[in-house]
């Protein structure tokens, strides 16, 4: 009955030491470095010796890979120009070694503190896992955090050959409360933990097809589902693409006018909604027929 | 933003460590990080640079870290501490967890 | 014989009751006949109780208590556990009350002190529960009792379901003094599943418009217990549990102990300790320690009140719960106190502050809320004869003399140095001490635990043992030991501290085997509410905001 730690609990240097290989961590730009944010610096908030992501080369079951984690408790994971930087070299350092790279996100996007310079880092992330892409070189995310994946880095993780999520994890782009303040409470009210997480949430995603492997909130299971997708990648071609839309715009024509989450789960082949809302994300993952 | 910077006499740390440096807590509400360093400086003293969003108590601070250089042999380390208002049981908890990964090694 | 004198109180009664005939049909009022009942059968003077504990509460009542005027009621004498709606305060406000006995004032905690400030809350003393229940059979037999039930069958049997709490403790003495006994239910049925009070004891019944009241109050979220909280309860475990062996006791309702019973079946359980400790408790059915129960550690568990959402879980467990023969949960508050106070090897709890001299209180100076039952549980009972392990082995501790029993129960306080906002637990005055409360309070000061009482404090620096000091100097002495950077702590003097730690009355963390960096939530057995209703097997049904799935 009892697993070990909850990854959606562990800090981002705990969770890249459960995740790789025992003792191949090496870590790029560590604390004793002291590359910190200028910027905060400036406007009195404190600073974090890693600037909230901690990036580096490792092992996972003998491969070489870079990897990095955000560290969510640091202004809610949000980018800022280092901590962005550090993200893109490590993005095109995969591209230029050919090393599978996969980031652990948790954050709410862009650093509002930093604005612009985050901004144009998480596009320049993005290109370097274009980069990637072009290279058949695999690119993963993981989401399976208690801030998720929004803003920017939601996006980002979409960018991505795959994306490993746990039911824990949230993928969207505006957070709970962007979308109540722009919708109404009635339309969408953010206190209602059930509700966010049935529309967000990880087992929502897989059902959806956003998320490729639902997993344990355990980091060993979420190792596991990595080193499957290892050694593939998946090309951007303008026939993917246009495949993509095509599933997007069928999902928007047949949920687009759902209000209750639970009727998407249903209309993708969830049975017991409260079984199923209970089960954890593996037997999620073998109770509901996955639509396509 | 309050800054200040001492050093505490301690008795010299363990020759060997099983890391050079090491870093526990996060910078979150109510929380902060601990980097512990060796090498380089005077083996009986603990150097402390602090960092912290809550000005006011550095009393605290100074009896905490004065504390921990008086129970733990750290000297010859240098402790920098960026805090985002923790209680000093948190501080205290961060600097014996900083201190257990730097002689032990992450477990 | 004085005939004459005992008969009155019963014809008052009858008169009462006959006033009242017309608009009732039996023992039955409809809802809106409420307001009118109350004002014919209350009487000036009369000593008044109002069910409601810190979870139960008989609101419908008392709203509509509150809508009648000091003309229909006046110069009532409250008698009644727990102020905490705000009908209860509107009694004070429209001038109603002559005098107040009671026990606990959370939720209206401020608007107690707001009152008392404004000399408009005559209070005749705070009680402990068993206090004010005892006191109903002597000086303070209540002329009116408004209570609460779940159910009434068509005779007026009542059935209380998981939350039977203080409802007999309050029915008995009124009934048996021909006092009135008024009842609302949340529902009239043919037949009850099991009758907890019997028909004879009640004299009127209503169906409320809605059901009655009930608080979630021990409900802990342990997605919401810190690393630190997981240190002091590994050292409490390790430096309490483990060394005195401590079979039967009592958890507060705090984070801390929380930490303590998600614990039992990880960490304790690697120490060997399963079988040795823990085995019998009194305390309600907290969901945090369904993973303790489901890993075969609890032989026994009484409640003084049940708790929303463990409704299924405690039937399915009956082997381990006190149940009816429906097999549904039973609780008794007046008889868990009792338990609570003479048959467990220990009681450990926290508290807002804790003085030099090892007083606690939760009153700050904007705040009064009273007691409740710790103190019934968190005290010496001296009247105490049958010996357990762990009571002979903290009475030796103490140094028993000549006139002193030779078994101690366990008091522990366990407390982290400063509460939320940097407030530190530790002063060197209670703010309970303020004189306006003092004077208000008759001269008493409101007094959680006192000092003479606690065996032990355990904060995240420590385990402070007072019941082995030989002085109120030592006594102090060990508590600054313990109470960290507040600014009773800063003042130990490091010599001293050291002595009392070689002679083992201040323990570290280390002292007592326990290593700090090993404190981590990963440690407990569930980690979220999630995890509690996984371990329950689908059987336990949190309240919705606990609900993120």
């Amino acid at each position: 009955m009892t697993r070990g730690p909850l990854f959606h609990e562990q800090t981002a240097r705990q969770r890249l030491a459960a995740l790789v290989d025992p003792g191949s961590f090496d870590e790029l730009l560590p604390p004793p470095e002291r590359i910190t944010s200028p910027y905060l610096a400036q406007l009195g908030i404190p600073v974090s010796f890693d600037d909230g992501v901690v990036i580096g080369k490792a092992k996972i079951g003998g491969r070489k890979v870079y990897i990095a984690a955000q560290v969510g408790q640091f202004v809610g994971g949000a980018v800022g120009e280092i901590h962005g930087a550090k993200l893109t070299g490590l993005f095109k350092a995969a591209a230029r070694d050919k090393v599978p790279c996969i980031v652990v996100i948790e954050s709410g996007g862009v650093r509002l503190h930093e604005g612009s310079a985050g901004e144009i880092a998480i596009a320049e992330t993005m290109r370097a896992i274009f980069e990637c892409r072009a290279k058949k070189v695999p690119t993963i995310a993981v989401i399976g955090s208690d801030i998720g994946a929004y803003g920017g880095m939601g996006i980002l993780s979409t960018c991505c050959d795959f994306r490993v999520m746990s039911e824990h994890g949230r993928l969207g782009i505006s957070g709970p409360i962007v979308i109540e303040k722009w919708m109404g409470k009635k339309a969408y009210d953010s206190s209602n933990r059930a509700l966010v997480w049935k529309t967000s949430g990880g087992k929502t995603k897989y059902l959806l097809g956003d998320a490729d492997a639902l997993v344990h909130d355990d980091a060993g299971a979420i190792r596991e589902a990595i080193a499957k997708l290892l050694g593939k990648s998946s090309a951007v071609t303008l026939k993917a693409m246009k495949t993509r839309q095509k599933e997007l715009e069928k999902r928007l024509k047949r949920f687009g006018q759902t209000a209750d989450p639970d009727a998407v789960w249903k209309g993708m082949g969830v049975r017991n909604i409260e079984a199923a809302s209970l089960a954890s994300g593996p037997e999620f993952a073998a109770m509901a027929k996955r639509g396509k | 933003m309050e800054k200040f910077a001492k050093a505490f006499p301690s008795k010299p740390l363990a020759a060997k460590t099983a890391k050079p440096w090491a870093l526990a807590g996060v910078v979150g509400s109510g929380n902060l990080e601990v980097l512990l360093e060796r090498g380089g400086r005077p083996s009986d003293t603990m150097e402390c640079h602090v960092e912290t969003s809550i000005p006011g108590y550095k009393a605290s601070w100074l009896a905490a870290l004065a504390d921990f250089a008086h129970n733990y042999p750290a000297g010859g380390t240098k402790v920098t501490i960026n805090d985002q208002g923790a209680p000093p049981v948190l501080v205290n908890l961060r600097l014996r967890q900083a201190y257990d990964h730097l002689i032990k090694g992450d477990k | 014989m004085n005939t004459a004198k005992t008969t009155l109180r019963r014809q008052n009664k009858a008169q009462r009751l006959e006033r009242v005939a017309r608009l009732a049909r039996g023992k039955f009022v409809s809802p809106d006949k409420v307001p009118e009942v109350l004002k014919r059968i209350i009487e000036p003077g009369d000593r008044l109780c109002l069910e409601g504990d810190n979870q139960k509460q008989a609101d419908f009542l008392a709203n509509q208590l509150a809508t009648l005027d000091k003309k229909d009621m006046s110069d009532i004498h409250l008698v009644m556990s727990c102020i905490t709606l705000p009908a209860h305060i509107q009694l004070f406000k429209k001038g109603m009350i002559r005098q107040v006995d009671f026990c606990y004032a959370g939720p209206q905690g401020t608007a107690v002190a707001d009152f008392v400030k404004a000399k408009m809350f005559p209070v005749g003393a705070i009680h402990t529960y068993n206090e004010l229940y005892a006191r109903y059979y002597i000086d303070l037999t209540p002329r009116v009792a408004l209570i609460a039930a779940a159910q009434a069958d068509r005779k007026g049997n009542l059935f209380l379901a998981a939350n039977t709490e203080e409802t007999p403790a309050i029915v008995e003495p009124t009934a048996f003094s021909d006092g009135i006994v008024f009842a609302q239910v949340n529902e009239i049925v043919d037949k009850l599943p099991r009758i907890d009070i019997p028909a004879d004891q009640v004299d009127l019944v209503v169906q409320a418009p809605y059901p009655m009241h009930l608080q979630a109050l021990f409900t802990r979220d342990p997605a919401a217990i810190t690393d630190v909280q997981v240190l002091m309860a590994m050292v409490a475990l390790r430096g309490i549990y483990e060394k005195y062996e401590v079979q039967s006791l009592n958890h507060g309702v705090g984070f801390n102990t929380a930490a303590i019973e998600l614990l039992l079946p990880t960490y304790a359980e690697r120490l060997g300790l399963k079988g040795k400790i823990c085995k019998y408790w009194m305390v309600n059915p907290l969901p945090t320690m369904i993973p303790a129960i489901e890993a075969g550690w609890v032989e026994s568990v009484f409640a003084v009140g049940g708790e929303v959402g463990m409704e299924r879980y405690t039937a399915a467990r009956s082997d381990i719960f006190f149940t009816g023969r429906d097999g549904s949960f039973h609780s008794n508050r007046a008889m868990g106190q009792l338990a609570g106070h003479y048959a467990i090897d220990m009681f450990i709890g926290a508290s807002l502050q804790i003085d030099v001299n090892g007083n606690s209180s939760t009153v700050s100076k904007n705040r009064i809320t009273g007691f409740g039952g710790a103190p019934n549980m968190g005290c010496q009972p001296t009247g105490r004869r049958h010996p357990t392990k762990a009571w002979l082995k903290a009475g030796a501790e103490a140094n028993p003399g000549p006139g002193s029993p030779p078994g101690r129960k366990l008091v522990v306080q366990m407390v982290e140095t400063f509460q939320a906002g940097r407030v530190p637990t530790f002063v060197e005055q209670l703010d309970a001490a303020e004189p306006s409360i003092r004077k208000a309070l008759h001269g008493v000061t409101p007094v959680m635990i006192y000092g003479d009482d606690v065996t032990h404090i355990v904060t995240e620096e420590g385990i402070a043992n007072l019941a082995a000091c030989r002085s109120i100097a030592e006594r102090q002495a060990a508590i600054r030991a313990v109470a960290g950077y507040t600014p009773v702590g800063l003042k130990r003097k490091k010599r001293e501290t050291e002595e009392l730690r070689r002679r083992g009355i201040v323990q570290l963390p280390e002292d007592v085997g326990v290593r700090p960096a090993e404190a981590s939530r990963s440690l407990l057995a569930a980690q979220d509410i999630k995890g509690l209703v996984r371990w329950s097997n689908g059987l336990y049904d949190p309240p919705p905001q606990f609900v993120d799935w």
